[in-house]
């Protein structure tokens, strides 16, 4: 059935002052109040934009509520699989750790060695990892979660499975030219064709492990090296705190996207040098924060009774710090995350990321920015995919650190 | 009065010390280039005669000690030798570009600035209402989003589909000022909205974290109207990390100008660093970093004088 323009108007103005005047009569004034601006708002739109602007609005709300109820329904899923508490088992054997540890080198070894099995392991693993952290007392903090942080957790998930079995999902290659330069999208092209005649969908899906997997391992570097170097600034302190303080604060007064810049220029755009220009930039801020939160822990009775017990450095860090700092740490993960993927996508996007043919968000911007100019939206998808992986993981970050910190605002 | 003067030359001498630390980085990191900057420069292909003329030419045949003072010596007064690739020397190349970046970061500030305090404080106010929440989702979108996917969305919209504004910014002698201004419409609005974002965020959290305190309570308490609790008792005290956040917003204009000036072809010093990344023209790389480099560190500094000059509890450090 085809909605005429009029019968659609009169049904959204309907609808609006249908929901205004329920959440007026139910005493829910943040339901009124959203949808009676709404209403004005619309007034005016609609006397400007007629019922184009309208439906543009209408579509907005549509995705809006599909998006709601997608991470709704995705946090009652986390939730009934906390509650079922499959990883009991594991966790109660203590086990858990090792058989991590033992996944996580079989996919390092696996990848190296080239079996074709990697992405089957490291998507058990992560599985694996998920499960055994999903129990009852989980499932409390989940239930208290906002719908935003659900959205991004299910946004995560989506990139996790894109990413690891891209060879699957993608219907061609990534460096693969099926047809004509900028080819218009048909049966066999979701989105098209791109500059060299390559499938634009494969090269998104594909996308998603080369970008993604290049920002996680710079962060990854930036981590061990800044976490590092500020928890033994911490416990050893004296000249080697003072001088990898002055260090990062050197380090920190270079703006981050010059500094890298003038790495690649020396040692050129290749995948290790990215890596460690970016461990290097990012080092210091992870130092910073670890060297205050293990500094507040250092100064507490049961660091001194360790000390007092004989232990070695090695143990106070592992056993003693690192546990009482891991939520911090955690959310400062994701930030950083955020910040070297934004980093990483502004450098691919000025051609110093990873180098073609393998496909890179950034660099698939700037290789088709000419169809923008014929108004076809096409080389913004990529973009809207960095975009859209960056909110998702602020949000989420968003929910632990209010979650840590604990404090309300009033 | 003294004191004041003690502490903001203490700051400044402390700037002075990183650039000249960051100076010694950028210098002698071309120094770890495999083979030297003659051999990067000429190639495999090269011969050894010309790789000797040119390390002549260039006085790599001097140790690089000597080779940074001099670098140094003539960096204070902005001679930053010639480029390696047209010969033409650096200052002549960057010198004008560096004055349409600094235009095209003083139009975005001119805009975001007001915007975005003025809002800040509103949304500090309207806090935990519907308001609050769409414009925390929003402004966290537009700080998330990479600078190239806001530019290319503005240019889809107002330059492809409306027609209103230029798509590329390119910019002439003898324009008008209002010419200049439509054509460096598009980037300056890219610019904002990133910064607008940040800005946003860091004022709503410094009024909230104000107003939770006692004395704010007090005044509402004696039932002071909500403006005035704001603008006599809030405001005052807010001043300080209000000026803190301009200044370090400002310093991010200058290196999220870069991409911005890429994507809208804009001919300022972001474009000219780029361009000689890829070339490996060294010494404009090197001027362009220092640049960045020193701009960066002294409005962090103004960021750190103007909180000590607004929150005198700053000048008693305990």
């Amino acid at each position: 059935m085809e909605l005429t323009t009029s019968q659609f108007v009169i049904g959204y103005y309907t609808f609006l002052l249908g929901v205004s005047c329920f959440g007026a009569y139910t005493n829910k004034r943040q339901v009124f109040m959203l949808a009676f601006s709404l209403t004005l708002v619309s007034f005016v739109l609609g006397i400007v934009g007629g019922a184009a602007a309208l439906k543009a609005i209408a579509i907005c709300a549509g995705m809006l509520a599909i998006a709601g109820m997608i991470s709704f329904g995705f946090r009652e899923f986390l939730i009934q699989i906390a509650e079922g508490d499959f990883g009991a088992g594991i966790r109660n054997s203590g086990s858990s750790s090792v058989v991590t540890l033992i996944l996580v080198a079989a996919c390092i070894v696996s990848g190296v060695m080239g079996w074709g099995f990697t992405e089957i392991l490291i998507a058990i693993t992560i599985l694996f990892v998920v499960i055994t952290s999903l129990n009852p007392e989980t499932a409390k903090e989940l239930r208290t979660a906002p719908l935003t942080a659900a959205f991004g957790m299910f946004v995560i998930f989506t990139y996790a499975v894109a990413g690891i079995f891209a060879p699957w999902i993608a219907p061609f290659g990534e460096a693969e030219v099926i047809s004509s330069a900028f080819a218009p999208p048909d049966e066999n092209m979701l989105l098209g064709a791109d500059q060299l005649g390559r499938d634009m969908f494969s090269r998104i899906v594909y996308g998603s492990r080369n970008s993604v997997g290049l920002a996680i391992t710079a962060t990854v570097a930036a981590f061990i090296l800044g976490a590092g170097a500020g928890l033994l600034a911490a416990t050893k302190g004296g000249w080697f705190d003072q001088f990898m303080g002055r260090f990062a604060d050197v380090i920190m007064s270079i703006p981050s996207l010059i500094f890298a810049l003038l790495m690649l220029s020396i040692f050129g755009p290749t995948t290790p040098v990215i890596i460690c220009a970016v461990a290097i930039i990012y080092a210091p801020r992870v130092f910073r924060l670890t060297r205050a939160v293990a500094g507040n822990v250092v100064v507490m009775d049961y660091i001194e009774a360790a000390k007092l017990r004989g232990e070695g450095m090695w143990y106070l860090i592992r056993r003693e710090i690192l546990p009482n700092s891991t939520a911090p740490l955690v959310a400062e993960f994701g930030l950083e995350f955020c910040f070297v993927f934004l980093l990483v996508a502004g450098l691919s996007f000025l051609g110093l990321g990873i180098q073609p043919p393998t496909a890179d968000w950034g660099s698939m911007v700037r290789e088709n920015a000419t169809l923008i100019s014929f108004g076809d939206i096409t080389p913004l998808i990529p973009a809207a995919a960095i975009a859209l992986l960056t909110v998702a993981v602020n949000f989420v970050v968003d929910w632990m650190l209010f979650r840590s910190s604990g404090l309300k605002e009033q | 009065m003294g004191d004041i003067a003690g502490l903001v030359g203490k700051r400044l001498g402390l700037g002075l010390i990183i650039l000249l630390v960051i100076s010694v980085i950028i210098f002698f990191m071309v120094e770890l280039l495999p083979g030297d900057i003659a051999q990067a420069v000429l190639g495999q292909g090269a011969t050894e005669e010309n790789l000797a003329a040119l390390r002549k030419e260039m006085g790599l045949d001097q140790p690089a000690i000597v080779r940074y003072l001099g670098w140094l010596k003539d960096a204070v007064v902005f001679d930053f030798g010639s480029s390696v690739v047209t010969q033409e020397p650096v200052t002549s190349i960057i010198g004008e570009r560096f004055a349409k970046t600094l235009f095209l970061a003083a139009y975005a500030a001119v805009i975001a600035v007001p915007v975005s305090i003025v809002l800040g404080v509103l949304v500090a106010l309207m806090r935990n209402s519907i308001f609050d929440r769409v414009a925390n989702v929003l402004t966290l979108t537009s700080i998330s989003s990479p600078e190239f996917f806001l530019g290319y969305i503005l240019i889809l919209y107002f330059a492809v589909k409306w027609g209103m504004f230029p798509a590329i910014a390119s910019l002439s002698e003898g324009m008008s000022f209002v010419e200049l201004l439509n054509r460096a419409f598009l980037p300056a609005l890219t610019l904002v909205l990133v910064v607008v974002a940040h800005m946003m965020r860091m004022t709503r959290a410094s009024i909230i974290n104000l107003l939770a305190s006692p004395y704010i309570e007090m005044a509402r308490l004696k039932g002071a109207p909500p403006l005035k609790v704001i603008v006599r008792h809030a405001l005052p005290n807010a001043w300080a990390p209000i000026i803190n956040v301009v200044a370090l917003n400002l310093a991010y204009l200058i290196t999220g100008v870069v991409l911005v000036e890429v994507v809208f072809v804009y001919p300022g010093i972001g474009q000219a660093l780029v361009d000689a990344v890829s070339k490996r023209d060294f010494p404009v790389v090197q001027a362009c970093c220092l640049i960045f480099a020193a701009t960066f560190i002294l409005l962090n500094l103004a960021a750190d004088v103007g909180a000590i000059l607004t929150n005198p509890r700053l000048r008693h450090p305990k």
